[in-house]
């Protein structure tokens, strides 16, 4: 089966095309354009949506052209739903509803999140793993139980992601600001103490942000360096937490805070203490792109019709947690 | 000594062992390799310190809790008692159901007397002998705030729908009466408000 899935949530925009035959998948094409706040700013979601429709069009026609396949070949579609910015979501959700309404094909609405974890695991081999999800949008554990994902811990405020663009952006860096953090703290061995939060499997993250901008304003590169020192520990803390609790034998890292290497080299080492065995999703994927989308589009189609398109809306706060997973 | 290593915890090795003639487990927090060193020592030190407190404390208020034997903070470890039971979260979801009362009235007078016990799950609760004993002290604290209490509550809350999820409803309402027999009603229903409260400032917790 041929499949096309449209990503929108944020930044990104992005078109891909998978080919599914009995459970494998083969992305012929990702095709991606992500917009660039000035520096220090955030995304303005108007401005990112902007984004999106002036490339729609130049980024679709890119990812059938890379597949060398023609829309007529296509037998779903499935676009990004939530939970995303509004603005954002709606450009991915127009595209789609425009081409399976003109050229009949059936589509399939698919939460953003699952899509970062079904990606992950195509790619990786887990099989039944523990799932860290550290992104601009989410800082979550979770683990597939009783036809659902469900949460083992996450953020009470801020996410991992949110909590390095902010800083990042204090710094004057622009967003996302996680690899300009990695470099400047890799200038930096000097520990200054921030404060660590970790309630049971629970992180927060807020303190810790506001502690270490002072810090930045003496020596960024030690700022930079025990922040990350301080919240990567942290968020491996709980997944040795959730690792120890689940006993579940495999971890999987998945979005886009997984391109760190330092966190991956933290996490990998926890996982050797508990005998679990460490994926990592290929830093490529690692972002939001439109394969996680048509991937999970792809596994909902064998067990689902695709949606009327009255039911093809965006949801900007849909939590993974109540997406109830039948394939 | 003799010394077997019975579980790889989250933090901390758990040896068994014996203390002048009991039964005893030793809790080691072996320095992690991943974390920086001078955090890692911080966090290690103040958590042994703490742990030994807590549990001592706790012990006082009558909560069943493991007795403290030995503590070295050198070594940030601790010989307590071995309570040979076995974790609730291990147990069918029936009995689950009915030991969320008491798990509750437990937490409750914890609460009532300041101990945030910070790390409420299920496999921090150990059957032995028809009682619940609460174990594993390690990321308490001292706080008679609600705010403090109503995230504790929230924790085993997010345990029970995850780990628990088919018997989720009706051991968070045993739990929830337990707790409130004992902090008393007005008091829960405060904390219970502010559970929805943090809950709300979770991410994507609320339609916008």
């Amino acid at each position: 089966m041929l499949g096309l899935g449209i990503e929108s949530t944020a930044h990104t925009f992005s078109c891909a095309i998978i080919k599914k035959k009995s459970g494998r998948g083969k992305i012929l094409s990702d095709v991606r354009k992500i917009y660039r706040p000035p520096d220090g700013e955030g995304i303005h979601p108007r401005e990112a949506s902007r984004h999106h429709v002036e490339n729609s069009a130049g980024v679709l026609s890119q990812c059938f052209k890379e597949a060398k396949v023609s829309i007529r070949d296509v037998e779903m579609i499935s676009y990004a739903a939530g939970p995303g910015l509004g603005p954002c979501l709606r450009v991915g959700a127009v595209v789609a509803r425009s081409l399976a309404s003109y050229y009949d094909i059936p589509i399939y609405p698919v939460n953003h999140a699952i899509g970062h974890i079904e990606l992950g695991k195509l790619l990786t081999g887990a099989s039944d793993p523990l799932v860290l999800l550290v992104s601009g949008g989410h800082t979550m554990l979770l683990a597939f139980l009783e036809r659902q994902w469900r949460v083992f811990g996450e953020t009470l405020d801020i996410t991992l992601g949110q909590m390095l663009d902010q800083f990042g952006r204090s710094l004057g860096f622009a967003s996302p600001c996680g690899r300009d953090i990695e470099l400047l703290a890799s200038d930096s061995s000097n520990y200054v103490s921030l404060p660590y939060s970790v309630k049971g499997n629970d992180v927060s993250f807020s303190g810790l942000l506001s502690a270490a901008k002072p810090v930045a304003e003496k020596n960024r590169a030690d700022a930079c360096y025990s922040l990350q020192e301080t919240a990567f520990a942290m968020i491996t803390e709980t997944v040795e937490r959730a690792l120890s609790f689940t006993r579940k034998k495999e971890l999987m890292i998945v979005g886009g805070v997984a391109a760190n290497r330092r966190l991956s080299a933290m996490l990998g080492n926890a996982c050797k203490r508990h005998r679990a065995r460490f994926y990592a999703v290929p830093i490529k994927y690692a972002g939001d792109c439109g394969s996680q989308i048509c991937w999970t589009g792809l596994l909902e189609s064998q067990v689902k019709k695709g949606a009327r398109l009255g039911d093809t809306m965006v949801m900007q706060s849909w939590r993974l947690d109540t997406v109830r997973i039948d394939y | 000594m003799l010394m077997k290593l019975v579980q790889t915890g989250a933090e901390a090795d758990i040896y068994r062992t014996q203390w002048l003639g009991s039964d005893a487990i030793l809790k080691v927090r072996k320095p992690k390799e991943y974390r920086n060193h001078f955090l890692d020592s911080q966090i290690r030190r103040q958590r042994t310190i703490k742990e030994s407190q807590m549990l001592s404390h706790a012990k006082s208020i009558g909560i069943p809790a493991p007795l403290v034997y030995f503590v070295d903070v050198t070594k940030s470890s601790i010989i307590m008692q071995r309570i040979p039971g076995r974790p609730v979260h291990d147990l069918p979801g029936s009995r689950i159901i009915l030991l969320s009362k008491t798990m509750g009235r437990l937490a409750g007078i914890m609460h009532k007397n300041s101990i945030i016990h910070g790390d409420l799950t299920t496999s921090n609760f150990l059957l032995c002998d028809g009682s619940v004993f609460v174990v594993d002290f390690g990321l308490s604290q001292n706080s008679s705030r609600l705010e403090d209490h109503a995230v504790d509550l929230r924790l085993i809350k997010e345990i029970l729908n995850s780990a628990h999820a088919a018997v989720m409803k009706q051991a968070w309402k045993n739990f929830v009466s337990g707790y409130g027999s004992a902090v008393g009603s007005a008091t829960c229903s405060q904390i219970l408000e502010l559970v929805s409260e943090i809950e709300g400032r979770g991410r994507y917790a609320t339609v916008v």
